[in-house]
């Protein structure tokens, strides 16, 4: 049994259940398996939220809540100097003992995603724990069915952006909703194996709007749009929709694409555009061929 | 080690919360065990859509832990401590108020005092010379609830009522009846059923000035953010339409427009050109539902007095957004079936909170008119209501006159007030200071339209003025308007005797002379429904944003803190010293009034109160095959109205206007206010008295919104916890204080020099605001969002209308009402400037030492202000609580 917890960045809306209930488990609360979190500057799990686009045409955000991946071969568990100061548990949870772990500040540095905390007054690092303490305590919602009894970021989030689960076991909703999305392994945790999984995180997108001749005042619906990457000669179409508008997902990052826009009776739109970021390339006017 | 479970329900919803050891240790959403009902099942398209089986509260509502042990609880009873109690009421020293510091007080001192000055200021200029305000919610429950505590014991004593305005629903209320009637609903849609109809008919959902994962459906939490996913992931193509593209818009805008603030009712009339020209609107629908409509159509048409056609030009140059862009939108609208609204349940939105906020509400209706409203997933519905619900279960909600101690029956006796003198909320300090108001309406006006005309003055013919004030929950400064005038109001002599109840030393309660501390809904006995606000009342059945009903017993989980008493105990105690308290009290606990609550619902036939206590909650089930009542279904398709809450004329197919239909030139305007210049008989986007076609502009070039919030409600929680100031989007915490966020267009950041986290000033002639800058392309480019209802007001010179470093924003909106017959505030229609911070900064929220004094005084051991909110003060408070709850339990035994 690996316990483990998919996020889906696309369900997830920042609601920000999912770090306030994390943070009323945890702030100032000793538990069976971790020191108390101070009331501010520790987020066990951190929701990363950045703004897509460069231009008021276009924006998106991308919402990933970022709780301790517990890795497989966990870099803070390399890291530690002190024998189990970090260690896996049989159920896949990776947890820092507070009593070992004291005064390596390594392992802070160690995580890849800065999931790792440094507790200056305990002079401890902490992190998330998966909640481990409480779904070891029989007396913890004994009141509820067991299978109701999960991490408190998944229980508190409204989405159904969290899900907790067996990831051995194919039957299991985790599972299930990983065999339905996109996998995104976090970029620094590229290769590695973990029992977070991320899904939905978003690349880079390449966007427009293309009109009629700027004195119709019209958009152009149904006009062909054609990316070809020059690195990959890998190619991605769309047409533009209701509003004139295109816009293409997933695209790779870091990668030159030639864009070109073309509608019968009207000159092609030529663009280049670099996926270091989201770009919304232009409001194009056709001009009449 | 011993844990309970108790229940509770704040304005984010219901949770459970965990209590080990006398101390509250944790707040959950309520998850159903296998006994509680089914969730319904809606089939569309081929699927089936049934609800998460739990609560689903907004964030907020989990830190209700932190509100109960917060750095600013008022712990003691206090006294301002330079206050007089002179025998004539004069030379009390009212300048220093919100400058002093207070002394505590025995509850005895304080209640005497409080008994003394009201039967002293009655005596001397009568009844009429109290007044007294509570904010919408401190806390929620039936028998806390404003309505229901506060107004058994206000009536009985009679005093001057303050009316709110319906703050939430301006243009709405002031506006859409005279197009469509549901002034019952202060101009609000009926959405009964709309969750199944959309789920099974709509392709365009057009969200104007919605920002549903925000604003959550009032008080429904997050209940319906899985319905807006459901409706993304069938394809339904989701349009906002804000000057800020809000935090739902970010994420599943398929397209966002960004009109410039107060030019929404010109996008409305832009499209309707189109649909004009391009003919593309329902005519048969309009030929037998619509009033005038062809008077209208041709001012659209430029055959108006003006001579001037609404064209996608013209309309771009007002809003903004470019005229194929709007064309394109027309089209989608048109040629699809298309729901949306404005805000929350359709009829809100900071959109109706401008200068012509009537206006654009009245005039996006007839859009909706033009398209068929009520047919199959076309309808004013803006996905956040509408649920199944089993409307023969009756459980009344907060404005419910069935469901206040005031009235009958729950009561023996009605309380009713014997003054018939009143205030305005939005003017108050306009009333005190002036010594004359006069207004139009009664502020919630659901009666009947003629409700919005009657004339009131302050003081009324043979009337006092007040000289008490008593203000109860929450504070203003974060969402009234100009709230400055509120500073200078408090230190005016004209009032008296100033008495604050409250929970947290918010910013108002620092300008009283004698301040009552109130305890938190966790710490007393109520009972309440989730999203309630009532069946009959004025949202009807609002619990429908809800994908389940739930009542509560909202448990007492642990003992007032300190010295705070709940909101009952301190009215009946007052009652008593004036000399009505056994009539006040009925003879009944808390208790036992939460009981009366269960015994007069249908409740106490589904479960006993054995049972409901023990538990804690009860969902009502939605029956297998429950009865459909379609919101307006029966206006579109001719049937006897079987909506719920609806009015007799509607079984004749008719609607609340006086021609019974869609009215494109209002009679009961023409009838109640021809020559209203803010709002006229044919609704017209109109420049606003405060927008960027004003003298001000000049001065002030850019527009602020402060929308309802989304890291706070009511003002209720974000003074509490320090977790949210460490929200990047929404505060920032600089040397002891949290900054609000103000967005600003990357543009004019540049322009000004500002980079995102710098500190700004936001400013005008009304005052002035320092926030930290989100530089973002989210906001319009003339647009500076900051969210409004902080209930942090942290003013660098206390008691003086200075610089305010706590985010109350509303200190720059405009006191006048949207018109002189129009009496609706419109804080979106604010013109300010902004730059860059580079003054000095305090260190501290300038309030807490007036705090620590007193609890050091009292507990030489006592946790700190800043103890507390760095944390280990929490955790020593808790502790302290624990040890003494572990020696009681020693001793019991």
């Amino acid at each position: 049994m690996r316990r483990g917890i998919a996020i889906d960045s696309r369900m997830c809306m920042s609601c920000h259940c999912c770090f306030t209930a994390c943070k009323d488990e945890h702030c100032g609360y000793d538990t069976a398996l971790s020191k108390r979190q101070p009331m501010m500057g520790q987020f066990w799990i951190n929701i990363q939220e950045w703004e897509r686009g460069d231009s008021s045409r276009l924006i998106k955000t991308a919402t990933v809540p970022t709780p301790c991946s517990h890795c497989q071969t966990p870099a803070c568990m390399a890291a530690a100097t002190v024998k189990d100061a970090v260690y896996k548990r049989p159920d896949g949870i990776v947890i820092i003992d507070p009593e070992k772990a004291k005064g390596q500040r390594q392992i802070v540095d160690a995580c890849p995603i800065g999931a790792i905390y440094w507790n200056e007054e305990y002079d401890i690092p902490q992190k998330c724990t998966m909640c481990a303490e409480l779904l070891d305590d029989p007396n913890y919602m004994s009141y509820l069915p067991a299978r109701l009894k999960v991490p408190r970021c998944v229980e508190a989030c409204p989405n159904h952006a969290l899900i907790f689960g067996d990831l051995d076991d194919p039957e299991s909703e985790i599972c299930k909703v990983i065999a339905a999305n996109r996998v995104t392994q976090l970029e620094p945790l590229e290769g590695r194996e973990t029992n977070v999984i991320h899904l939905n995180i978003p690349t880079v997108f390449l966007a427009g709007t293309v009109y009629y001749p700027r004195e119709t005042e019209e958009v152009c619906i149904g006009a062909k749009v054609k990316l070809t990457c020059r690195e990959t000669g890998e190619t991605h179409e769309t047409v533009t929709n209701y509003f004139g508008d295109w816009e293409i997902e997933w695209l790779p990052k870091r990668k030159t694409f030639g864009i070109e826009i073309s509608m019968d009776g009207y000159k092609p739109a030529l663009y280049t555009a670099f996926t270091d970021v989201d770009h919304y390339v232009d409001m194009t006017y056709l001009e009449k061929a | 080690m011993t844990e309970k479970v108790t229940h509770s329900i704040c304005v984010g919803g219901p949770i459970a919360i965990h209590t080990v050891d006398g101390v509250i240790r944790r707040i959950r959403p309520i998850v159903f065990d296998d006994k509680d009902p089914k969730g319904w099942v809606i089939n569309a398209r081929g699927k089936k859509y049934t609800p998460l089986r739990k609560s689903s509260p907004a964030f907020i509502a989990l830190t209700e832990k932190n509100r109960v042990y917060s750095y600013d609880r008022i712990r003691y009873p206090m006294i301002r401590e330079d206050f007089e109690e002179t025998p004539d009421g004069q030379n009390r020293n009212t300048d220093n108020r919100g400058k002093s510091g207070y002394r505590r007080a025995t509850w005895d001192e304080a209640l005497n005092l409080v008994a003394r000055e009201t039967k002293r200021i009655q005596g001397a200029y009568g009844k009429e010379a109290v007044t007294a305000i509570t904010s919408s919610h401190h806390s929620w429950g039936l028998l806390g609830y404003k309505l229901s505590c506060f107004g058994r014991f206000f009536r009985m004593l009679g005093y001057t009522a303050i009316m709110d305005n319906p703050d939430s629903w301006e243009g709405f209320t002031w506006g859409a009846p005279h197009t469509y009637g549901y002034y019952w609903r202060l101009g609000g849609p009926e959405s009964f059923d709309m969750l199944e109809d959309a789920l099974q008919n709509v392709e365009t959902m057009t969200m104007w000035s919605h920002d549903p994962d925000t604003t959550r459906g009032g008080y429904a939490g997050n209940e319906s953010t899985m319905w807006r996913h459901w409706l993304d992931d069938m394809g339904v193509q989701f349009i906002y339409i804000d000057p800020f593209n809000n935090f739902s818009s970010v994420k599943q805008a398929d397209k966002w427009f960004g009109p410039r603030p107060g030019t929404d009712a010109a996008l409305c009339e832009g499209i309707a050109y189109v649909w004009l020209t391009e003919g593309t609107y329902d005519k048969e629908y309009l030929a037998k539902h619509a009033h005038r409509f062809d008077e209208w159509a041709d001012y659209i048409l430029g055959k108006g007095v003006d001579r001037k056609p609404k064209t996608p030009s013209w309309c771009e140059s007002e809003t903004g957004i470019p005229a194929a862009d709007i064309k394109a939108l027309a089209r989608r609208w048109a040629g699809t079936k298309t729901m949306g609204g404005s805000g929350l349940r359709g009829g809100f939105g900071g959109v109706c909170r401008t200068a012509n906020g009537t206006e654009f509400a009245r005039i996006m209706i007839q859009l909706f008119a033009m398209q068929g409203m009520g047919k199959p997933g076309q309808n004013m519905w803006s996905a956040s209501t509408g649920a199944p619900m089993d409307y023969n279960f009756w459980f009344g909600g907060y404005s419910d006159p069935l469901s206040q101690i005031s009235n009958q029956p729950i009561a023996d006796h009605t309380a009713v007030n014997c003054v018939n003198q009143k205030l305005y909320r939005p003017n108050l300090p306009d009333a005190i200071l002036e010594g004359h108001y006069e207004w139009y309406g009664d502020g919630f006006c659901g009666g009947g339209v003629d409700i919005e005309f009657t004339e009131h003055i302050y003081p009324e013919p043979g009337c006092s003025k007040v000289h008490m004030f008593w203000r109860y929950g929450g504070t203003f400064m974060g969402t009234m308007l100009d709230t400055n005038k509120w500073v200078r109001m408090y230190r005016s002599p004209e009032l008296e005797f100033v008495v604050n109840q409250d929970i947290h030393f918010h910013g108002e309660a620092r300008f009283a002379d004698v301040i009552l501390p109130a305890c938190t809904n966790l710490e007393r006995y109520d009972i309440g429904e989730y999203c309630n606000s009532g069946n009959g009342g004025y949202q009807s059945h609002s619990q429908t944003g809800c994908s389940w009903q739930i009542i509560v017993f909202q448990n007492k989980a642990i003992e007032p803190l300190w010295e705070s008493q709940s909101d009952y105990w301190i009215f009946s105690q007052v009652a008593e010293r004036l000399g009505w308290g056994d009539e006040f009290t009925e003879g009944r606990t808390e208790l036992d009034w939460c009981k009366r609550f269960w015994e007069k619902s249908d409740l106490c036939d589904k479960i006993s109160w054995e049972d409901f206590t023990k538990k804690g909650y009860y969902i009502a089930g939605v029956p297998e095959n429950w009865e459909r009542h379609y919101g307006f279904r029966w206006f579109a398709e001719g049937y006897p109205c079987d909506t719920p809450n609806h009015k007799p004329f509607q079984e004749e197919g008719k609607l609340g206007t006086f021609t019974g239909k869609f009215e494109f030139v209002s009679e009961s305007l023409l009838y109640y206010a021809p020559d209203d210049e803010a709002r006229t008989p044919v609704a017209t986007y109109k420049h606003s008295w405060e927008g960027h076609h004003s003298i001000k502009a000049r001065k002030y070039p850019f527009h602020l919104i402060s929308p309802h919030p989304r890291f706070d409600y009511h003002t209720q929680h974000n003074s509490s916890t320090p977790w949210l100031w460490e929200i990047r989007e929404n505060r920032k915490y600089i040397n002891g204080n949290p900054y609000l966020v103000a967005r600003i267009h990357p543009k004019k950041a540049k322009e000004k020099g500002i980079k995102d986290g710098d500190l700004v000033l936001l400013f005008n002639e009304r005052g002035s605001v320092v926030c930290v800058a989100r530089v973002t392309y989210r906001v319009e480019e003339n647009t500076i969002h900051a969210y409004g209802s902080s209930p942090i007001y942290n003013p660098v010179l206390p008691g003086e209308t200075s610089m305010d470093i706590g985010g109350c924003v509303n200190l720059l909106v405009p006191g006048k009402l949207m018109g002189s017959m129009v009496p609706g505030m419109a804080p979106n229609s604010t013109m300010m400037d902004i730059c860059k911070y580079e003054g000095p900064i305090p260190d501290s929220q300038l309030f807490e030492h007036k705090l620590d004094m007193v609890a050091k005084e009292a507990d030489p051991d006592a946790e700190t202000c800043m103890d507390i909110i760095l944390g280990h003060g929490f955790e020593s408070i808790q502790e302290k609580a624990k040890k003494a709850y572990l020696q009681k339990q020693k001793e019991a035994k």
